[in-house]
């Protein structure tokens, strides 16, 4: 039986990483350190004002922010540049050449590639919280969030991709990547839930792709138990990666006319 | 000293490469946390003590020293990446102490833009008073020589370990501990924020210097700077006599 | 006596923790250096040279013996020992990238307490000695790997050193730039009696460069000895790398060994001593319907070997 080739790519990229252990215990090292000083903070927050804030308590902080920032640690910080440099450099018009779709080649390949970061950050990021919270408020709704956490993940590759096609026609295109990621940060949820932002904020930020990223698994395992988040992700994958695959279409046209 | 600095300024000149855009990344990068903490406090209020101001005063005077250390002496944050390369040599070869050598030998002015950030910053929303302003400036000079000597400490672990991983961690960890408020800590962490790893006073206590001028907290961050001052100086010295010049078979 | 080195030694610890081991990159190494001697210091790779002129230079501290350049210790008193003497890294940049040579010129003159008028004077002089003065106001980096070398040579001499430390110098240069190089190092010290220390693996450098040569091998000096010595004893080979345009059988020649010949390609070795090389060229020229041909030296390698083959002296 012939395999699918993303599966493939996927598979193959996982086994790399989890071959060259170094930087996959440095990325988690961070992730512990970053995500453990936000939750306290949160936390502390919380317990100051009467236990809870914006309806979220202090052990729901806690496992909200661990949630959100393995979403956003499993991937490579700099994947975005990487990827706009790829397409700058004229290194993806050679795999133009291969008969296989080119964006979904590269996502299924990074994916694969964070895969196992986002475990390890989901592990250790579940001993944390519980060591600092307790158990997860709601195990139900936490075991969502393990699925949920994938989606972000390939949300966050294929608005990427749609992002850094950008290079395709801006020369130097590297303020909008730092921007995207800064997006994440705040319109996403990494550094805080969307309840926190004002009244207009959070219904702007609910509408955009940004929170499937990083708020709807983190709102997941917080207790809250919203199944269709994960639906509403779906969305945003399908929406994302064919923004991504319009962009580098259209791309690829601009390569063929105008040469790389 | 003044000569080699001045000379590493018309390198970062010739080297603008990619200098704009890199200017904003970084402001966007800083305003990203302005807005996080507006944002934060908003909800909040206050904080064991803290509120909106006091720690935009602590981002201020963060991007301020921070900005220093790693635009005039780029190379604080590269001490171990020079000892693994061998790039002490140059140096070596030259009638001059290698570290004060070192350190004037690279400008970056990216970050030279995070610290014009912060002087925006202190001046916006630090309420700059005369006497507001001298505490801030040299409580600011004083956490550069606090977060540049630990750098140069950490980096100087390279001369034992001959790899500069440490170093790297220790940058991002100290940069990170400083920019919140330090109370937020408890126990043993804090502790560790006041002393082993000084985040606290790289931001926190020279922003609580400019609010409430206290003569015994100023003379403990001066005495903290000139300890590790004088420590990254042991460190590094004793360090070099350990320096392998690269020889590749120190990490075979 | 300029340079005094005795049972100089220098040992790395290297390896992750548990599997520490000891590596001696120099092994009781001894020699002497008079003023305004022209001396080569060959080996191969990782044979100790470097870590030699490094100790020798004040950058790096011995495990054992003693060194007095200039009659200083130079790992003591290296600061004072770097105004008098000049160290060129073949491999690394002593010049700014992104500026040009004149501009770190002015910051090393200052470094090294040359007043202005002086370093003018003194840049001058090195522009037109090593026929530089064209490169000095250009960025490092649009300078090709030969006219750097010529700068960064010149940046090593601003402060007048009574001797120079080059550490393969010459690497990666194209033939024309190395002949220059290597011209403009006996030119310095024959009309300054600037001494010179050269590292190389190039066998070209001894021939050209040095007065004496001194061979090391895993950290140990195996040959020491004036190079017309050696040029009789060791350097005599040649060897010949021939294309024919159709088969054809190569004359007899003595002193000449053939060592691989097909119908079209021979090679051969020619000990000059008893022919001399340009006697054997004219030979081969006539006798064979050559279309391509060239001289090498036989590598450092293979002269080693014969080093080792050679009766105690």
């Amino acid at each position: 039986m012939r395999e699918p080739w993303p599966l493939v790519a996927l598979r193959s990229s996982a086994m790399r990483a989890l071959r060259d252990p170094g930087p996959l215990a440095v990325s988690l090292g961070f992730y512990a350190i970053v995500a453990t000083v936000l939750a306290t903070l949160w936390r502390i927050a919380a317990t100051a004002h009467g236990g809870a804030i914006v309806g979220y308590s202090s052990a729901q902080f806690v496992w909200y922010i661990y949630t959100s920032e393995a979403a956003v640690s499993a991937l490579n910080p700099r994947q975005i540049e990487l990827t706009g440099d790829d397409i700058a450099s004229g290194a993806v018009a050679v795999e133009l050449l291969r008969p296989a779709s080119v964006v979904g080649m590269r996502i299924a390949s990074e994916l694969g590639r964070s895969l196992p970061r986002l475990f390890a950050c989901i592990a250790t990021g579940a001993v944390l919280a519980t060591l600092s919270a307790g158990a997860a408020p709601r195990p139900a709704a936490a075991l969502l969030a393990v699925p949920s956490l994938v989606l972000a993940v390939a949300c966050n590759l294929a608005a990427q991709h749609a992002f850094a096609g950008a290079a395709f026609w801006i020369r130097d295109a590297r303020s909008t990547w730092f921007l995207y990621q800064k997006l994440v940060f705040i319109l996403g949820g990494m550094l805080m839930p969307l309840q926190v932002l004002p009244g207009w904020l959070h219904a702007l930020a609910g509408a955009l792709p940004f929170m499937a990223m990083a708020y709807a698994p983190a709102r997941l395992a917080s207790g809250h138990l919203d199944p269709q988040l994960l639906v509403v992700q779906l969305a945003w994958l399908a929406v994302l990666a064919g923004a991504a695959a319009a962009v580098f279409g259209a791309g690829e046209r601009r390569l063929q006319v105008v040469g790389g | 000293m003044p000569t080699v600095l001045r000379t590493a300024a018309a390198e970062a000149r010739a080297n603008q490469g990619a200098f704009w855009t890199q200017v904003a990344a970084m402001a966007i990068n800083d305003i990203v946390w302005v807005i996080f903490w507006v944002l934060f406090f908003h909800r909040v209020g206050t904080l064991r003590g803290w509120d909106r101001s006091r720690v935009l005063l602590l981002f201020a005077v963060l991007t301020t020293g921070g900005g220093l250390v790693l635009g005039v002496t780029a190379n604080a944050r590269r001490i171990g990446q020079l000892i693994t390369d061998g790039g002490i040599d140059a140096a070596l070869a030259l009638p001059v102490s290698p570290l004060p050598y070192l350190l004037a030998r690279r400008v970056d002015a990216v970050n030279l833009g995070d610290f014009v950030f912060g002087l925006g910053l202190f001046a916006l929303a630090g309420g700059p008073t005369p006497e507001r302003t001298l505490v801030y400036v040299i409580g600011s000079l004083a956490a550069a020589v606090v977060l540049g000597s630990f750098l140069v400490i950490v980096g100087s672990l390279s001369f034992l370990a001959g790899r500069s991983e440490a170093g790297d961690l220790g940058f991002h960890a100290i940069i990170l501990l400083s920019s919140y408020p330090v109370d937020i800590f408890g126990g043993v962490t804090k502790l560790v924020l006041y002393t082993a790893v000084p985040a606290a006073f790289v931001a926190a206590v020279p922003a609580r210097l400019v609010n409430h001028f206290d003569p015994l907290l100023a003379l403990a961050l001066l005495t903290v700077a000139a300890t590790f001052g004088m420590g990254a100086w042991t460190v590094f010295t004793l360090g070099l006599r350990r320096y392998t010049s690269s020889a590749i078979w120190t990490r075979a | 006596m300029t340079i005094v080195v005795e049972r100089l030694t220098k040992v790395f610890h290297g390896g992750p923790k548990r599997r520490r081991h000891e590596i001696v990159a120099v092994r009781e190494v001894s020699l002497s250096v008079g003023a305004g001697e022209r001396l080569a210091f060959i080996g191969p790779n990782g044979a100790g040279k470097s870590t030699s002129i490094k100790m020798l230079t004040g950058i790096l501290i011995p495990t054992a013996g003693s060194a007095a350049v200039l009659g200083m210790t130079p790992w003591r008193g290296r600061r004072a020992l770097t105004r008098r003497i000049g160290t060129l890294f073949g491999q690394r940049s002593q010049l700014w990238l992104e500026l040009t040579p004149r501009e770190t010129f002015r910051m090393l003159g200052a470094i090294h307490r040359l007043v202005p008028l002086e370093l003018r004077h003194r840049v001058d002089e090195l522009g037109a000695l090593l026929a530089a003065a064209d490169l000095f106001d250009v960025p490092v980096r649009s300078l090709s790997l030969g006219q750097r070398m010529r700068c960064e040579l010149a940046a090593c001499l601003l402060h007048r050193p009574d001797i120079l430390f080059l550490d393969e110098p010459t690497i990666g240069l194209d033939l024309l730039a190395k002949a220059r190089f290597r011209e403009l190092l006996v030119r310095l010290n024959e009309e300054r009696g600037t001494t010179i220390f050269l590292t190389s693996h190039d066998v070209a450098d001894i021939e050209h460069v040095a007065q004496r040569a001194v061979v090391i091998n895993h950290g140990s000096v195996i040959y020491d000895d004036a190079v017309a010595t050696m040029r009789r004893r060791l350097l005599s080979t040649k060897l010949i790398d021939a294309t024919l345009e159709r088969a054809a059988e190569p004359p007899r020649l003595p002193g000449v060994t053939f060592a691989e010949v097909t119908d079209t390609t021979l090679q051969a070795a020619v000990d000059t001593s008893v022919t001399p090389i340009k006697a054997v060229l004219d030979a081969l020229l006539i006798a064979l319907p050559v279309a391509d041909i060239s001289v090498t030296d036989p590598p450092l390698e293979q002269v080693i070997a014969e080093i080792y083959a050679m009766p105690a002296q």
